[in-house]
C-alpha cells in the first residue's frame, strides 16, 4: 500500500494515526499544515488546491518511501487535501513512527520538504480583497540537503517497505545525453542548475522555450502569461491539449514542467509585466526569453533588458516566416530600437490573429530561441552574435544581418539612454489601460465610449450603449472630440485603443484612457453586446 | 537603367504576392526605389516603419544602387 494518498474532503486524523501503530515503535511525529490567513503581506480568506493526480501520487509514494529507506522508520504516512479549504482547515498531514525520535523527526521533515519541491500541487489563493492568484508550492528549503552523506540513521541496506518490495528509486534526471557535449560537460550542467530564466509568454514561441529549457535542466524557470488556453491555440501551443481549453497557460506550463522536469523550480506570473516593475523583474534573472505576439510587450522587455543589462533573446512569426534578434543588454547595444526606434502603430505589425501562422513556425522560432538562451548560458561559439535573423520556412531563404548601433539608438545617446527615457515615459502612462467587466460600469464611473474600431467590424458588433466612432487610425485628426471629461476608448482586444490613449495623452489629452483588454475581456453573459 | 534583385519579407511578401523579384529600375536611391514600389505593389507601410538591407548589410534609405545589388525590405513582425 502507497504511503501517499491525496483526499478530496477531511481527513480522520486518529484513524490515520493508528495505521502507525508498531509494537517496535517508541517514537511518532507528526507534522501539520494549515491554511494560514495571509501569505506575503496579503490577506487570504480560503485556499483550493489542484493536483495532478496521477502524478502527484506516485511521486508521493516514491517519497514517502524514499523518507522511510533513507532514515529507517517502521511506518510513515501523508494525505494532501485538494479543493476548497477554508482557514484553519488542514491541508497536509504526515505522521512518521520509528524506534528513536531522531529519525522520526528527521522523516517527517524530509516528506514535507520533498511534498513541497515535487508533487504537482497547485495553491490557488482567495484573498479578502476578492482577487485569487496560483501560487507555486515550489520555493522550500530542503533541510536535508545540508546533511552530510551517509547520515542516514539506521538505514536498511536495501530499502524495502512492510511487504518486502523494493522502493522505487527517486526520479533523477539524466543529462547524459546534452552533458556528453564535450562544450556542455558536467560543468556546463551545474551552470544550467544554477540559472534563472524567464520566459514572457507560453504560447506558440514559448512552448518549445519552456520545453527545452526544462528538459536541460535550467534550475528556475519563470513563466509570465495572462491568457488562458484557446481551441485556436492547439495547432502551435504543444505543451497542451483538448481537455486544457480555458485554464489559465501559467498553470498548465507550470504543470508540464513539474511532469517533465521535477528538478526545475518554476515561478509563474499572471499578469503581464508592466513599466513599472519590468526592470525589478528583470533584475531577478540571468536571462529572459519574449515569446509574446505583442510589440509593446517586445519594446518593454527590450528596454528593461537595456537597463538591468539582462541578455534577452527575441523572436516573432508572420505566417511562414520569422525574425530572431538576441539583444546582450551590453551597454554599447545593439538593441530592438536600434531596428525600429518606436514601437510602431497596432495594425502594421501583422499578429497570428489577423494574419493567420503555419503551426510549426512558431515552434522553429521558440526552438531556435531555446538554443540561443542555452549557447548563452552555456558560453557556446557563437553565443555573442546580435544580427537579425530573417528565416522564410516556404523558401528556405536566411538573411543574417549585422545590426549596427551607430546607425540606430547611439544617435540618440545610445541604448541604456534611449531605453531609459522610453521606460520612463511610459511610467507616466501607466493609468492608461483600466478594466472594467461591464460597458455600463465605465458609464457609471463617468466615462464617455469612444469605439475605435473600424466600421466593418462596429457594425459586426455592435456595443449597445451610447458611444461614438473615431477609427484608431484616425484620432489624431479629431482630438477635439477627446476633450473635457473622461473618455474610455475601446476596440476587440484593447492593443489598438490603448495605442491610441497613448498618442492622444503625448498629445496632452490626458483624461484619455483604454478598455483593457478591450471588448475580449469583458463578461460574456451580460457585456450588452447584440448578437 | 539599373537591374537589382528585390526580397519580401513578412506583410509585404503577402501584398507583393512573391517573396522576391527581379526589377530595371530608374531609381537613384533606395527611398526612390521604395516609392516605386509603393505605387506597384500597394504596399501599406511608410519607409520610416521599415528596415532596408543592401547586399546583407543594413543600409541608408539615401543609399545609392548599384547593378545586382539584393535589396531587402524588412518590417517588424509580432506574432508567437
Amino acid at each position: 500500500m502507497s504511503g501517499f494518498r491525496i483526499a478530496t474532503t477531511e481527513v480522520d486524523l486518529a484513524q490515520l494515526r493508528e495505521t502507525l501503530q508498531h509494537p517496535g515503535s517508541g517514537g511518532f511525529c507528526s507534522f501539520e499544515g494549515w491554511v494560514r490567513n495571509n501569505n506575503e503581506g496579503r490577506e487570504v480568506s480560503g485556499l483550493e488546491y489542484e493536483a495532478y493526480d496521477e502524478l502527484a501520487l506516485i511521486e508521493g509514494g516514491k517519497i514517502v518511501d524514499e523518507a522511510m529507506a533513507r532514515y529507517g522508520v517502521l511506518a510513515a504516512q501523508c494525505v494532501h487535501r485538494t479543493g476548497d479549504l477554508k482557514l484553519g482547515d488542514l491541508a497536509v498531514w504526515i505522521g512518521v513512527s520509528s524506534a528513536h525520535r531522531d529519525e522520526a523527526f528527521r522523516a517527517c521533515r524530509y516528506i514535507i520538504d520533498e511534498i513541497k519541491h515535487r508533487l504537482p500541487i497547485w495553491k490557488k489563493e482567495h484573498y479578502l480583497t476578492g482577487d485569487t492568484a496560483w501560487v507555486a508550492c515550489s520555493h522550500t528549503e530542503r533541510a536535508h540537503e545540508h546533511e552530510a552523506p551517509h547520515a542516514h540513521h539506521h538505514a536498511h541496506p536495501e530499502p524495502a517497505d512492510d511487504t518486502g518490495a523494493v522502493a522505487t528509486p527517486p526520479f533523477r534526471p539524466d543529462y547524459s545525453r546534452q552533458t556528453r557535449l564535450r562544450e556542455v560537460g558536467e560543468a556546463g550542467q551545474a551552470k544550467l542548475a544554477a540559472a534563472r530564466v524567464l520566459v514572457i509568454g507560453a504560447g506558440g514561441l514559448g512552448c518549445p522555450v519552456l520545453t527545452y529549457l526544462a528538459g536541460a535542466g535550467v534550475g528556475t524557470l519563470g513563466i509570465v502569461d495572462a491568457d488562458r488556453l484557446d481551441a485556436s491555440n492547439l495547432h502551435r501551443q504543444t505543451m497542451y491539449d483538448a481537455r486544457d481549453i480555458g485554464d489559465r497557460k501559467v498553470d498548465l506550463a507550470a504543470r508540464r514542467i513539474t511532469a517533465l522536469n521535477p528538478a526545475v523550480t518554476v515561478e509563474t506570473r499572471a499578469e503581464p509585466l508592466h513599466p513599472g516593475n519590468a526592470a525589478e523583474v528583470f533584475a531577478q534573472y540571468d536571462l529572459v526569453v519574449e515569446c509574446t505576439d505583442d510589440l509593446g510587450s517586445r519594446y518593454l522587455s527590450n528596454d528593461a533588458a537595456m537597463l538591468t543589462g539582462t541578455p534577452l533573446i527575441l523572436a516573432s512569426v508572420y505566417q511562414y516566416e520569422g525574425q530572431l534578434q538576441v539583444v546582450s543588454g551590453k551597454p554599447g547595444g545593439p538593441c530592438l530600437r536600434c531596428l525600429w526606434p518606436e514601437q510602431p502603430a497596432p495594425g502594421i505589425a501583422g499578429s497570428c490573429v489577423e494574419s493567420g501562422v503555419l503551426g510549426p513556425v512558431p515552434g522553429v522560432l521558440g526552438a531556435m530561441q531555446a538554443t540561443e538562451a542555452l549557447k548563452l548560458l552555456l558560453d557556446l561559439p557563437g553565443a555573442a552574435s546580435t544580427d537579425l535573423l530573417l528565416i522564410n520556412l516556404l523558401d528556405h531563404a536566411t538573411q543574417r544581418l549585422p545590426i549596427d548601433p551607430v546607425q540606430g539608438c547611439r544617435q540618440h545617446g545610445g541604448c541604456r539612454e534611449v531605453a531609459r527615457r522610453a521606460l520612463e515615459q511610459a511610467q507616466g502612462d501607466t493609468d492608461v489601460d483600466v478594466h472594467f467587466e461591464h460597458l455600463d460600469e465605465a458609464i457609471t464611473a463617468g466615462f464617455r465610449l469612444i469605439d475605435v474600431r473600424e466600421p466593418a467590424e462596429i457594425a459586426a458588433r455592435p456595443i449597445d450603449l451610447p458611444s461614438q466612432a473615431v477609427p484608431s487610425g484616425q484620432v489624431t485628426e479629431h482630438a477635439s472630440v477627446f476633450a473635457g471629461g473622461r473618455v474610455l476608448l475601446l476596440c476587440a482586444s484593447g492593443m489598438r485603443s490603448s495605442h491610441a490613449a497613448r498618442l492622444l495623452r503625448g498629445q496632452g489629452e490626458r483624461n484619455v484612457y483604454s478598455l483593457a483588454g478591450g471588448l475580449a475581456a469583458l463578461r460574456q453573459a451580460s457585456d450588452r453586446v447584440a448578437g | 537603367m539599373t537591374t537589382v534583385n528585390l526580397q519580401y519579407y513578412a506583410q509585404m511578401r503577402e501584398q507583393a504576392g512573391a517573396s522576391g523579384e527581379k526589377l530595371t529600375t530608374q531609381a537613384g536611391s533606395l527611398r526612390e526605389l521604395y516609392d516605386e514600389l509603393r505605387v506597384r505593389h500597394g504596399f501599406s507601410l511608410p519607409a520610416d516603419a521599415l528596415k532596408v538591407a543592401v547586399n546583407t548589410q543594413f543600409s541608408d534609405w539615401s543609399r545609392t544602387l548599384d547593378e545586382g545589388d539584393t535589396v531587402v525590405f524588412i518590417p517588424p513582425v509580432a506574432g508567437g
